[in-house]
């Protein structure tokens, strides 16, 4: 039978989750980025803007990223990372 | 901590094994190894609806079955794979991570031997369960044959008493446990009947509460309409009953079990052929609130997602939400068949956990990320589905932080003054004051204070907190030194946990579990200066 976790290597878990959020941050390949814009039709925050002369997305208000992942599952080139 | 909470509520795949045995008293393992050798033969070709766990998978691969396993959980997917990779038959089984309403897209007719589905049946909504059941017919060679393991209420009296008395604690102990339970299934032969099915055997245990039912396919299956019908008209209507759901949910929405809408395809309005379909979770309050700005304004078609009963937000976050659920549910509604185009607004809140793409891919259907607010979406589709920023950019206006403010509330009442109020009784009215003054203090000023996180935040808040305890033992109460001092590592304390995790709340910052670290800390140095200087002065 399988044991749950026990409340120590629970702890840690959260603990390395928590340090994760708090650290997590978009790397962004902007050479793949063939201007689909998902990214700023669903950052909620604003993080991304259309750069409608070049035909690529803009990274832009880092500080203001809350780490959600909607650019990163809706990029179709997989261009967007949260590391 | 509300995300912990919420954490918890997640079912993880072994404890819903566990959660299952201990519901089932271990029996569901022998009715699955009692199917696996009685009515699954070697070679055939076998389809394990919702595996779960894999248990059932497992023991007909040890059958030499041509095993493919379903679920629509990843998860469980994996623990299932993982499961069969230690006993050595991984090799035997397909894995298909789906929506159970799919079948017919995933598999071509007659491909099946024989279908099994164990404690599946009764976790799908009525209307899903019977567009299923059809779908099964289609995918089961003519001989083919379902065999179905699930919760039935007992038809003798005493067995049925007795399984009521005994199916309440079990299920609530069960549930603190692992967070699972089971539903009876309900007037489950006449939905065979009418998906074409005729049960042939069937055998029972924990005094008939536990059923397997064997059904071959009809004869002559009848062209019933396989489209479902919709489910009823959406309207915006305040009663006494979503009154009191709203008073609820003020303070206690995150405590389950949540309100919901039975998914399905609803209208709003009149909608024709050209118009739009909203996609939306199915929590009573997010359904209401979608509802509220667009009644009388907008003809739409509403199609409600199984979305567990949560914000579509908080679902797609958790992974209840997904992109699997989305295409199931299209095809459920028989949407198609109302619409002359093929087009899908989705919440733009659900991109965090709904690929949209696997929904382009799978459907073809266009897929569009409507408005954060459901207030812009007339707007929106008067734009012809044109966004402007204000319509896709979140913001955290004051009536949001209050009623935000009040949920905390609500959780952290449970969570503290709970425990305060039973070990320290004296301690309740000045933790409770506390907690609810800061609390409200703090969801009006957040924006003005300084600082970019709720940790940042709960600094200016400590000092301003501080500042009024001074203010209020210089001219209220001049107690000794000795308790305004106890007095303020306490107020210190609330504040930086007040402001630390009310951040999970708001749209615009990182998940409270961020702070955590840092809440820990600083919660260690408090408690280790309130032992450490009353030793030092000499006050105790």
């Amino acid at each position: 039978m399988a044991e749950s976790p026990g409340l120590g290597s629970l702890l840690a878990e959260h603990w390395r989750l928590a340090r994760q959020l708090r650290h997590l941050r978009i790397r962004f390949d902007a050479a793949r980025c063939k201007g689909v814009w998902e990214c700023y039709e669903v950052c909620p925050v604003g993080c991304w803007l259309p750069d409608r002369v070049r035909g690529a997305a803009i990274f832009q208000n880092e500080e203001g990223c809350i780490a959600c992942g909607a650019c990163v599952l809706q990029c179709p080139e997989r261009a967007i990372e949260l590391r | 901590m509300a995300t912990v909470f919420m954490k918890w509520l997640e079912t993880r795949p072994r404890d819903y094994a566990r959660g299952i045995r201990l519901l089932t008293l271990g029996r569901l393992a022998r009715l699955h190894t009692k199917i696996a050798e009685r009515w699954i033969q070697p070679g055939e070709r076998v389809l394990d609806l919702g595996c779960g766990t894999g248990d059932l998978v497992l023991q007909m691969a040890a059958r030499d079955a041509a095993v493919t396993a379903l679920d629509v959980s990843a998860p469980m997917l994996a623990e299932a794979k993982q499961c069969l990779e230690e006993a050595g038959f991984a090799d035997r089984v397909c894995w298909v991570c789906s929506s159970a309403a799919m079948l017919e897209e995933r598999f071509e007719p007659g491909s099946f031997d024989a279908v099994v589905a164990s404690l599946i049946l009764s976790e799908l909504p009525r209307q899903i369960r019977l567009h299923v059941l059809r779908q099964i017919r289609q995918i089961l060679a003519p001989q083919g044959r379902l065999i179905v393991v699930d919760e039935v209420k007992p038809e003798r009296l005493i067995a049925r008493a007795l399984y009521v008395l005994l199916r309440a604690p079990m299920r609530v102990i069960t549930w603190i446990l692992t967070r699972t339970t089971t539903h009876p299934l309900p007037e489950f032969d006449r939905m065979l009947e009418a998906a074409g099915f005729r049960p042939e055997r069937r055998g029972a245990a924990l005094m008939g509460s536990l059923q397997v039912v064997v059904a071959g396919l009809k004869q002559k299956e009848e062209g019933g309409p396989e489209r479902l019908p919709v489910l009823g008209e959406l309207r915006h209507r305040v009663t006494l009953r979503t009154l009191l759901l709203d008073l609820w949910g003020l303070f206690f929405r995150i405590l389950p079990p949540y309100p919901r809408v039975e998914p399905g395809l609803y209208r709003l309005g009149n909608p024709g052929t050209e118009s739009p379909v909203l996609a939306t979770g199915n929590f009573d309050l997010t359904v209401r609130r979608l509802i509220a700005p667009l009644d009388g304004r907008v003809d739409a078609w509403v199609l409600v997602v199984n979305s567990s009963g949560i914000n579509v937000w908080c679902a797609a976050g958790g992974g209840f939400l997904t992109a699997e659920r989305v295409i199931g549910a299209i095809h459920v509604s028989g949407l198609e068949s109302y619409l002359r185009q093929k087009c899908l607004i989705l919440p733009q809140l659900c991109a965090n956990g709904v690929d949209g793409w696997k929904i382009r891919r799978e459907t073809g259907w266009e897929v569009h990320w409507g408005p954060v607010r459901a207030a812009d979406i007339p707007a929106y589709l008067q734009a012809e589905m044109q966004k402007t920023d204000s319509m896709r950019w979140v913001r955290f206006p004051m009536r949001d932080r209050l009623e935000m403010m009040a949920v905390t509330l609500g959780f952290y009442g449970l969570l503290i003054l709970l425990p305060v109020a039973v070990f320290w009784p004296l301690l309740f009215r000045p933790v409770l004051l506390s907690l609810v003054g800061l609390s409200t203090f703090y969801a009006i000023a957040m924006p003005w204070l300084p600082g970019r996180d709720g940790l940042a935040k709960s600094l200016p808040l400590s000092v301003i907190s501080l500042l009024g305890l001074g203010l209020y033992t210089w001219l209220v109460d001049p107690a000794p030194a000795s308790s305004i001092f106890a007095r303020g590592i306490g107020l210190a304390g609330l504040s930086v946990f007040v402001a630390a995790e009310l951040q999970g709340m708001s749209p615009l910052m990182r998940g409270e579990q961020a702070n955590w670290g840092w809440e820990a800390v600083i919660g260690a140095a408090l408690g280790l200066i309130y032992w450490l200087v009353p030793q030092v002065l000499g006050w105790r």
